[in-house]
């Protein structure tokens, strides 16, 4: 689904955010990108939506090699991922309805097709009872499963998610990451940006451990740090 | 047809104009503004070259005969000048009716019964078809044998000739600044909504839509300011023309201002057109900004 090849990553301001990156992530996996702030999380992410393009390397996102694609190419790019951040990014004066909706509207969808999809991920997220609220109506946690069920109204193969529990409580967390793995259990592969040490310690699936923009760490069912309980880490 | 598509559009272009209302009366109003100087330039304009065309057909070359010439001389005469292609006419006007034209031009300002004889020449009465053309024909006929003088009224000619030439130049000049200043001013009304709007872009674009899906309702928000800021113009130029033609028709009795000059519903939708056309290049360039990735 997603291969990164050797990626360097220098943003204009002369940062360099990743450093010679090499990873694999197979077809409907479950991946946490774990790691400080500043260590190209973010990055990698924004790469595979081709938000920035890699300064080296090369970026393949279901077969498509994302840094040679043409700017009129993207839109089509991104119709295939969902992407979902930490502040939700909702429209403030839209419904929830009208919120999800309008992933599809403007991608010039039928009619039909948003009256069909709309109603079936707000189900999946379980908010069919809120449609018509507006997002300040809403828990963070509402406002985050609208955001996820903006992002799979495409019925993307990819979501993506840059730290959907930053700015949740722990019950909340609890409740999308659930809802992440339920994603994931239908055949989404989804790829997690976080440093909630609870939510990947309880989780333990694949963990991608970035510090200062390379992997120092890729394993299987990891925890948030290398080893349990291992805490030079942080002090370092 | 996709009656929910079409919904959802004007809905965005609808919410767009009403959340920055009074920026939209800014934009609307500074348009109107500016077209209604270009478009009291363009009337003025307008009349003046009709003005101008009006004197040009007046224009006539009197080529006065010697008075040894025969009437079979004058006939050869006329024809030879009648065979130029830049002459529209050539009539003859014998001394007899000269003198009957003299006396009517005069009008009893001078006694010419005190004429004991007549003083006039014959003469060939020349018009021309270009009024650029004038000069050039009465050199032609001033060498003719049997021609003694040519008088056209050489110094207004130049003079009128130069003044349509210079209105024409400044003309364009001047439609040209009025349109750059109202692109300015609408661009600058746009790239504030789009500011306001910059979040709504940025998702837009995260989920997928083309630039020129996200350009559209921008685009249209731009052509309606353009749009009805020339008819607001249009609505108070049409007063003030219904005000000011007869004032100014009573103050100028012997030049024809009537509907042949300008038609001004001509004028009305070129006016719209130029206010629509730029609003919505304006805002074109101004989203252009916020859609580089």
């Amino acid at each position: 689904m997603i291969s990164l090849r050797g990626v360097t990553l220098v943003y204009p301001n002369g940062v360099r955010a990743l450093d010679r990156i090499d990873l694999e992530i197979e077809k409907g996996t479950f991946v946490f990108l774990v790691g400080h702030s500043g260590t190209g999380k973010s990055s990698v992410l924004r790469l595979l939506y081709r938000e920035v393009k890699p300064t080296s390397g090369t970026v393949i996102v279901d077969g498509i090699r994302v840094e040679r694609l043409r700017n009129s190419r993207v839109p089509a790019l991104r119709r295939h991922l969902g992407v979902v951040f930490q502040d939700f990014k909702l429209l403030s004066e839209k419904t929830v309805w009208e919120n999800v909706a309008f992933a599809l509207q403007v991608t010039g969808a039928h009619t039909r097709d948003v009256m069909r999809q709309v109603p079936r991920v707000l189900d999946l997220v379980g908010l069919s009872h809120k449609s018509r609220m507006y997002p300040n109506e809403l828990s963070g946690g509402e406002q985050q499963r609208t955001a996820i069920a903006r992002a799979l109204v495409n019925n993307p193969k990819l979501l993506l998610c840059d730290e959907p529990s930053g700015n949740l409580d722990p019950s909340n967390t609890t409740e999308i990451m659930e809802l992440l793995l339920r994603i994931n259990l239908k055949g989404t592969t989804v790829v997690v940006a976080t440093h909630n040490q609870a939510v990947v310690d309880r989780m333990r699936r694949r963990v991608v451990r970035l510090d200062d923009g390379r992997i120092v760490t890729d394993e299987e069912r990891g925890y948030y740090f290398l080893g349990l309980g291992q805490t030079q880490v942080l002090s370092g | 047809m996709d009656w929910g598509k079409l919904k959802f559009f004007l809905g965005e272009v609808r919410r767009n104009f009403t959340r920055n209302a009074g920026m939209q009366a800014t934009a609307i109003g500074t348009v109107a503004v500016t077209i209604i100087l270009l478009g009291a330039f363009l009337y003025v304009r307008g009349l003046l070259m009709h003005l101008s065309t009006e004197v040009f057909n007046q224009i006539e070359i009197s080529a006065y005969l010697s008075d040894a010439a025969s009437p079979s001389q004058t006939a050869a005469l006329r024809a030879a000048i009648q065979r130029d292609p830049r002459v529209r006419s050539v009539q003859v006007v014998p001394k007899k009716e000269g003198l009957k034209e003299l006396r009517r031009r005069m009008g009893g300002q001078v006694d010419t019964s005190l004429l004991t004889q007549n003083p006039l020449p014959d003469k060939l009465r020349v018009r021309v078809r270009m009024p650029e053309e004038v000069a050039g024909v009465a050199a032609h006929v001033a060498k003719l044998p049997g021609v003694t003088t040519v008088n056209y009224g050489q110094d207004i000619v130049a003079k009128l000739l130069q003044l349509s030439v210079v209105l024409g130049r400044i003309g364009i000049g001047i439609i040209a600044l009025f349109v750059v200043i109202a692109s300015i001013i609408i661009s600058n009304t746009i790239r504030l909504t789009v500011f306001a709007r910059r979040r709504e872009i940025g998702i837009m674009k995260l989920v997928g839509a083309t630039n020129a899906y996200i350009r559209l309702p921008f685009i249209c928000e731009g052509f309606l300011d353009g749009l009805l800021g020339a008819l607001a113009a249009l609505a108070l130029l049409a007063i003030a023309r219904a005000e000011l033609m007869p004032k100014l028709s009573a103050a100028l009795p012997f030049v024809r201002l009537g509907a042949s000059s300008i038609d001004p519903l001509r004028l009305a939708l070129e006016l719209l057109l130029v206010g629509g056309a730029v609003g919505a290049l304006a805002s074109w360039v101004s989203v252009g900004r916020y859609l580089r990735v």
